[in-house]
């Protein structure tokens, strides 16, 4: 098997005609679509640190389209498709397990919530199923549906369509593909500011040098908030840290994502045997991105409640990333913001992963025709001067200090 | 949390049951019982731990083995001849001992049942069964083993290039990889059968039965600890700082991973200064255990030192103690990290074969567990500590038929140099191993010059290999510390360490004993000092960190050979050159890409080579590279220890017992436990048609319930409620609602003036414990003089709700509660009985006459009593949270969180008549927002809606369909009794909500089979609309 390189190291040039800000999915997915579909090829991702650093190299790579509104699920659900059509497109295995996922609800609430989510997802075309809890144990063996655990199972929305991927491999993937179509990728590059002119971008300031641009992205996940006040825009997003760990490995017994939301938990087994697993974000906003004793007990506490035959197995590694968090959990994609030729994907709290081809292809085309395509119209910035929530959490979700 | 046993003397949870392990030894120097040295074991030495006259019979793979008190799992099997203890994740190569520290995937095996235990360190009992792990038949002749032969077609990253084309045969490769990887094996229902089954729907005894019945077989303890002082590792500079610390009055922790104290120097028979080491660590170690202030905690490995010097590990004690398995947290002031050495692996080809093992390990066997290792050995090596194993072992009788030593002759301890060639030992200075012979087992080994093309080739059974020492990094960098490569020692050192965090011992470098004690003295003594005590005193002049050794790999490196860098996951140093090739040149993209450190050895074992490899693959000094990031647990801990006894924390209210014992079916409603039911008619018929015709009671205690007063507790109220709270006057309910800044609705409740400044009021259950600091919170510029108490607790509430509920609560007060001294939302106070106050609120969330009795907790049960036999003629019986539902439900009363959500505002759902929005002076939370979206078009409302007669029955959670579109969907619908139709609220888009208009339902739980109905908006409340039951 020949070995090449798969993104070549190029010269960072003084100016480019789109510079995007992230060298995560996000960002990556938009360079691939903008130098493919758009035949816009002068373009730069930024990396502060290596390529997949940030959410996109932390998160538990659960990809799913059960979202709860209409809007989010027509999104979600093109992204769901797209991981087949990437491993094609960039001949590089994304790894796409389409195990399905089963959400758990713990009270009679949450019957009605599954049932309005099923109900939305298969009135959408997007196979969901509402389980009671028999038919919760017979797709997760060892699943505890006695009334023992101090939540117990009401009921399950199994979502077959929903699985994992290969995280770093869809970083990776895209930064092939992108750099294939000749997108410069740099990384350890930091942006320290971002130059304007009579209300343009025209350029931005790093640790490398000034480059110039004519258009700009920002999508640099948790950090994005930060970039967007470097020119006074104050974005209504809360950086928390989430927290994520793996178990030692073991032969497949976990065919599905399984999740609850009374127990903060979700977890699956990833290709390689682990049990990866998540927990619920640090209260606290921070950028510290920093891993706590408590959430390594949460979860145990959590899981062994849950499937008691996991009291046997070992934790060997616990790492954190940053959730960026909006008011309603949904993202904001915006351009021209404030500036002309300035863009923004942010906000996407702990469902970028999931998102990052599908809105790194929207956002291209924004970028390059400077309309908004329509499914992106529920997911501008002036919702929340209007008080219009997109509806994805249905709870009053409070992040930090009170709202 | 554990009681503390043994006060003084601390005592680790491990000590327990047997002789004190930690201080000095049992009398191991026993022979065996029947007088004749067991096969493959030495005559026990002065360092022995194993006590070879009391054998343990265990099994492995199903045949019956024997050990020793005292052995380890895989002790206990090297001695019995296992040489091959599992395969290899990829390649299914067979593996062996290699550290005896568990530093890696190659000796987690299967032990009763629970996968991926680690043989090297796990205590041998009696009875054990021991299985290898990813072996498909006999290790020996693991049927996979093939695999090995395919490496060429499995470069860094194969996985990603290949098994996509076509897409279609994606799944079947996807389920073979599923299949290949993975080490242990669980059973998924293991554990579900133990479970204990609790009364009534839920687990509601907690008490001594249910522990009771866990006893013995599965039970784990959590201790929480404070210290001005926590050590991290008790070896002889651990144990120093401790003393430093102690004597100084200061409260110390000290955690040692292994069953006993003195790190390195237990199994050291050397003598120093007129003694062996190993007495010099066991005198320290009985000082120790006899300092005032000092707990000791062995078998004790830290997890992780977190921020704020959080010290977080596990205790794995002793058979028979019911507290052996044990999670335990320490906050302290100061933490000293004294956490000893791990020899730096060797990479040279086929540096995996069973029979390569590390100097600790082989020394170790012999030394600690009385077994001969091998008969030939071959050692290449990189430090004195090293050298010094190579003549002791030769002593015991090890034929060593050469040592190869990475470094210079000029760096060696000329003095072990001469040892080992009085031994009749070849010393190689700067040579090294370069490949093993034997497939299943080492058979040879040759060893090469690092500089020129010399090279010999020895027949043995044994490499012992190191490439040094490499300092235990992870409870530095957990903590915070900055780490940087040393250029004199070749290892990643501390440049700067978090306040109150202190580094001691070898660690630093350090080789000489008295050195090594010296800086953990030191250590203490910083300690102290950043516990606000004197400063420590002139440093002793003693032994600088010797010169380490640099070695990157053996000569003649990966010429079609397997070198490994990561043994977990079959990383070779191959992949990493193949993974700097396709562009993965730092070593947290090539640990990602290639797999180094990704496994149950984590950054241990593959994290300094990677670096250091990586840096002379890009050409930059070895100074430039940068480990990968070390995260903790820094030793793996299993679930059911972290997770403890477990902990179903919730609340009860003063009559749960009484509930219980109706029949009660309990659910959890925010952090209270309430009955749902009272039957297994989950429609609640009866408690609703009782509501509805006689009278019914429902233990609201949960309710929130508070008092506020002073000067400004109006203005408080003004402020968090959306009414004009000026209005409530005494003696009356005022009903309203809480908006947060959103104009989202977040709680309602009613306010009763009380007197002069002084206001009683209730909030939802869910939100009680949030009201104090919401106050605080949209109150904190306003230095406003008011007082806030949470009487939630304090007051039980009983409703007493129906047509007949006056007539009961005539029967139990002598006050009088007509309709016109108590009319509907009237509040006063009566007496019941002969003496217990209660406040008697008038209220009529059901729909019905109803009365709410606040009175004090401890009276609840009295009152509950008097009420339900005065009753007991009107036909009173307990309803449940159910059948509230549905009965609000049915006059369109609105519960937060069923029918508000995030979306939409007080306004929108239909209670805006609530919000005084003339005031602006009041500044009311949430008022900006409800004025900028009171007129504003397209939002969603909250209707009511009648389901057409004969076109279905849909449940919550159905969504409203106008077309191709969803418009909305029913928050609550119920076929009701008394309407004789099925009524329901949903929230809709704007559109939908015409009164009279015709909308369409859809539920569809499973694909294919929805179902539809159509329904008609219709105005609430749908059950008395006048509100004259209420008013009775």
């Amino acid at each position: 098997m020949r070995l090449r390189r798969l993104w070549r190291p190029t010269p960072l040039k003084r100016h480019y005609d789109v510079i995007i800000i992230g060298g995560g999915v996000h960002g990556l997915a938009t360079a691939y679509y903008l130098s493919r579909d758009f035949g816009i090829t002068d373009v730069a991702v930024l990396e502060s640190q290596y390529l997949g650093f940030g959410g996109s190299g932390r998160n538990t790579a659960i990809v799913r389209a059960n979202q709860r509104t209409p809007e989010n699920v027509r999104l979600y659900d093109e992204g769901l498709k797209l991981w087949r059509v990437l491993t094609d497109e960039l001949d590089f295995n994304l790894m796409f397990f389409n195990c399905g996922s089963l959400l758990l609800g713990h009270s009679e609430a949450s019957v009605g919530a599954f049932r309005m989510a099923a109900s939305t997802h298969n009135f959408m075309g997007v196979h969901s199923e509402l389980l009671d809890p028999r038919q919760c144990a017979e797709v997760i063996p060892g699943l505890d549906i006695s009334d023992r655990p101090a939540f117990p199972i009401h009921a399950g929305l199994y979502h077959p369509p929903g699985g994992i991927v290969r995280h770093d491999a869809v970083v990776w993937g895209l930064a092939k593909g992108a750099a294939a179509h000749g997108v410069h990728i740099h990384q350890g590059c930091e942006v320290r500011g971002i130059d304007t002119d009579r209300g343009r971008v025209t350029g931005v300031r790093t640790s490398l040098g000034d480059i110039g641009c004519n258009r700009l992205g920002i999508m640099a996940g948790g950090y994005s908030s930060a970039i967007a006040a470097m020119l006074g825009i104050e974005l209504p997003i809360h950086p928390l840290t989430i927290q994520a760990m793996v178990t030692h490995p073991l032969k497949p017994f976990l065919h599905h994502v399984f999740s609850s939301t009374a127990y903060h938990v979700y977890a699956n087994q990833t290709l390689k045997g682990e049990i990866a697993t998540g927990a619920h974000m640090d209260p606290q906003v921070n950028y510290t991105t920093d891993a706590t004793a408590y959430y390594l007990k949460h979860q145990a506490e959590a899981l062994v409640d849950l499937m008691p035959a996991l009291r046997g197995v070992r934790f060997m590694r616990i790492w954190a990333g940053l959730a960026d968090m909006t008011p309603d959990m949904a993202p904001i994609m915006e351009g021209h913001l404030g500036y002309d030729g300035l863009f923004l994907d942010a906000g996407w709290g702990y469902f970028g992963f999931k998102s990052g081809p599908v809105a790194g292809k929207y956002m291209a085309e924004y970028m390059a025709t400077g309309e908004r395509p329509e499914i992106l119209e529920a997911f501008q910035l002036k919702r929340f001067l209007e008080n219009r929530y997109s509806g994805e959490t249905a709870a009053v979700m409070k992040y930090g200090h009170w709202d | 949390m554990v009681a503390d046993a043994g006060a003084k003397t601390g005592g680790g949870l491990a000590d327990r049951g047997s002789p004190d392990p930690s201080v000095g030894r049992p009398d191991c120097r026993r022979p065996p019982s029947h007088g004749r040295l067991p096969e493959g074991r030495l005559p026990p030495g002065p360092t022995c731990r194993v006590d070879l006259s009391q054998p343990l019979e265990f099994s492995f793979l199903g045949r019956p083995v024997t050990g020793f008190a005292g052995d380890t799992v895989a002790s206990a099997l090297y001695a019995s001849g296992v040489r091959i203890f599992g395969r290899s994740l990829k390649y299914h190569r067979p593996r062996g001992l290699y550290s005896m520290e568990g530093e890696s995937s190659n000796t987690l095996m299967a032990i009763d049942k629970v996968p991926n235990e680690c043989a090297e360190t796990t205590e041998l009992k009696a009875g054990m069964s021991v299985r290898a792990q990813n072996v498909r038949g006999d290790p020996q002749t693991d049927r996979f083993a093939f695999i090995d032969r395919f490496d060429r077609m499995m470069p860094a990253g194969f996985y990603y290039r290949l098994f996509h084309r076509p897409y279609r045969l994606w799944p079947l490769f996807q389920n073979g990889l599923r299949r290949m990887a993975g080490t242990g094996v669980l059973d998924p229902r293991r554990g579900l059968e133990e479970g204990i089954r609790g009364e009534g729907g839920i687990r509601v005894e907690g008490g001594i039965e249910v522990e009771g019945a866990r006893m013995g077989s599965d039970v784990r303890a959590e201790r929480y600890l404070n210290a001005e002082v926590a050590i991290v590792g008790g070896g002889a500079a651990g144990m120093s700082a401790a003393l430093a610390a102690a004597e100084r009055g200061l409260r110390v922790c000290l955690f040692e991973r292994r069953p006993w104290l003195g790190g390195h120097l237990v199994w050291r028979v050397r003598d120093f200064e007129g003694e062996p080491l190993h007495r010099r660590a066991e005198k320290l170690a009985v000082r120790l255990r006899a300092a005032e202030n000092v707990k000791v905690f062995t078998s004790s490995p830290v997890t992780g030192v977190w921020g704020e010097n959080l010290v977080t590990g596990f205790t794995s004690g002793a058979e028979g103690d019911l507290f052996r398995e044990c999670h335990w947290e320490c906050r302290a002031k100061t933490v000293v990290v004294a956490a000893g050495c791990m020899e730096r692996p060797l990479v040279f080809n086929h540096n995996d074969r069973p029979g390569v093992m590390q100097v600790g390990a082989v020394w170790r066997l012999a030394r600690t567990y009385a077994v001969l290792p091998g008969g030939v050995a071959i050692f290449s090596v990189g430090d004195d500590l090293s050298l010094e194993a190579a003549a002791d072992l030769a002593d015991l009788g090890v034929k060593i038929r050469a040592v190869a030593d990475a470094r210079e002759a000029v760096r060696q301890d000329a003095a072990l140099v001469t040892a080992l060639e009085e031994r009749g030992i070849p010393v190689l200075a700067g040579w090294a191993a370069s490949r093993v012979m034997g497939r299943k087992q080492v058979k040879g080994c040759e060893l090469g010059a690092l500089k020129g093309e010399a090279s010999r080739r020895f027949g043995c059974d044994l490499v012992v290999a190191n490439a040094g020492m490499q300092p235990r990094i992870g409870a530095l960098a957990t903590v915070g510390a900055r780490l940087a490569y040393c250029g004199h020692t070749h290892t990643y050192q501390p440049v700067e360490l978090p306040g109150g965090v202190f580094a001691a011992g070898s660690m630093t470098g350090l080789r000489d004993p008295r050195a090594i004690e010296a800086s953990g003295r030191l250590a203490g003594e910083r300690a102290v000092e950043s516990c606000g005590g004197s400063a420590p005193g002139p440093d002793e002049s003693l032994p600088e960190p010797a010169p380490g050794c640099d070695i990157r790999h053996g000569p003649d490196i990966g010429r079609g050979a397997k070198a490994f860098v990561d043994f977990d996951e079959d990383g070779t140093y191959k992949n990493v050159v193949e993974s700097a090739a396709q562009g993965f040149d730092v070593p947290e993209l090539a640990k990602r890409f290639g797999g180094f450190g990704l496994g149950p050895g984590q950054y241990r074992v593959a994290g300094q080579n990677l670096a250091m490899i990586m840096a002379d693959l890009r050409g930059d000094p070895v100074e430039t590279a940068t480990p990968t990031t070390v995260r903790p647990p820094l030793v793996p801990p299993s679930l059911a220890t972290l997770a403890g006894p477990g902990h179903d924390v919730h609340k009860r209210t003063p009559l749960h017992g009484e509930l219980a014992a109706r029949g009660a079916i309990f659910r959890r409603a925010g952090p209270w436990l309430r009955p749902r039911y009272f039957s297994e008619d989950t429609s609640c018929r009866k408690e609703i048609r009782n509501v509805r015709r006689n009278v019914g009671i429902l233990d609201s205690s949960p309710l929130g319930k508070f008092r506020i007063f002073g000067p400004d507790a109006l203005k408080a109220l003004q402020r968090v409620y959306i009414s004009d709270m000026r209005k409530a006057p005494r003696g009356h309910c005022k009903y309203s609602a809480m908006c947060n800044d959103m104009g989202q609705l977040v709680d309602d409740g009613v306010v009763i003036r009380e007197g002069e400044n002084e206001y009683y009021f209730t909030t939802s259950s869910g939100r009680a414990g949030s009201t104090v600091e919401w106050f605080r919170y949209h109150t904190r510029y306003d230095r406003w003089d008011y007082n806030l108490v949470n009487l939630t607790d304090v007051l039980g509430s009983l409703n007493i709700a129906g047509p007949n509920a006056r007539r009961v609560l005539e029967r139990v007060t002598d006050d009088e509660v007509s309709n016109e001294v108590l009319p509907y939302l009237g509040c006063r106070r009566i007496t019941v009985a002969d003496g217990v106050e209660a406040r008697c609120l008038r209220l009529g969330f059901v729909g019905e006459l109803s009365f709410e009795l606040h009175v004090p907790s401890s009276y609840c049960q009295f009152v509950w009593d008097l009420v339900v036999e005065a009753g007991a003629d009107f036909g009173i019986r307990p309803f449940g949270l159910e059948a509230q539902y549905c009965l609000r439900a049915e006059k369109g009363h609105v519960i937060i969180g069923a029918e508000s959500e995030a979306r939409v505002t007080l306004t929108d759902i239909g209670m805006g008549w609530l919000w005084d929005c003339g005031d602006t002076a009041a500044k009311k939370v949430g008022a900006p927002a409800l004025r900028a979206c009171e007129k504003q078009p397209g939002r969603m409302r909250l209707v009511g809606f009648r389901v057409d007669e004969g076109s279905g029955s849909p449940r919550d959670g159905a969504v409203v369909v106008d077309g191709a579109k969803i418009v909305g969907y029913v928050c609550t619908t119920r076929r009701s009794e008394a309407l004789g139709w099925q009524y329901g609220m949903a929230m809709v888009r704007e559109g939908v909500a015409v009164r009279g208009g015709r909308t369409h339902i859809r539920q569809e739980e499973t694909p294919g089979r929805g179902e539809s109905c159509s329904a008609t908006v219709v105005p609430t409340p749908f059950y008395d609309p006048g509100g004259r039951r209420l008013r009775a």
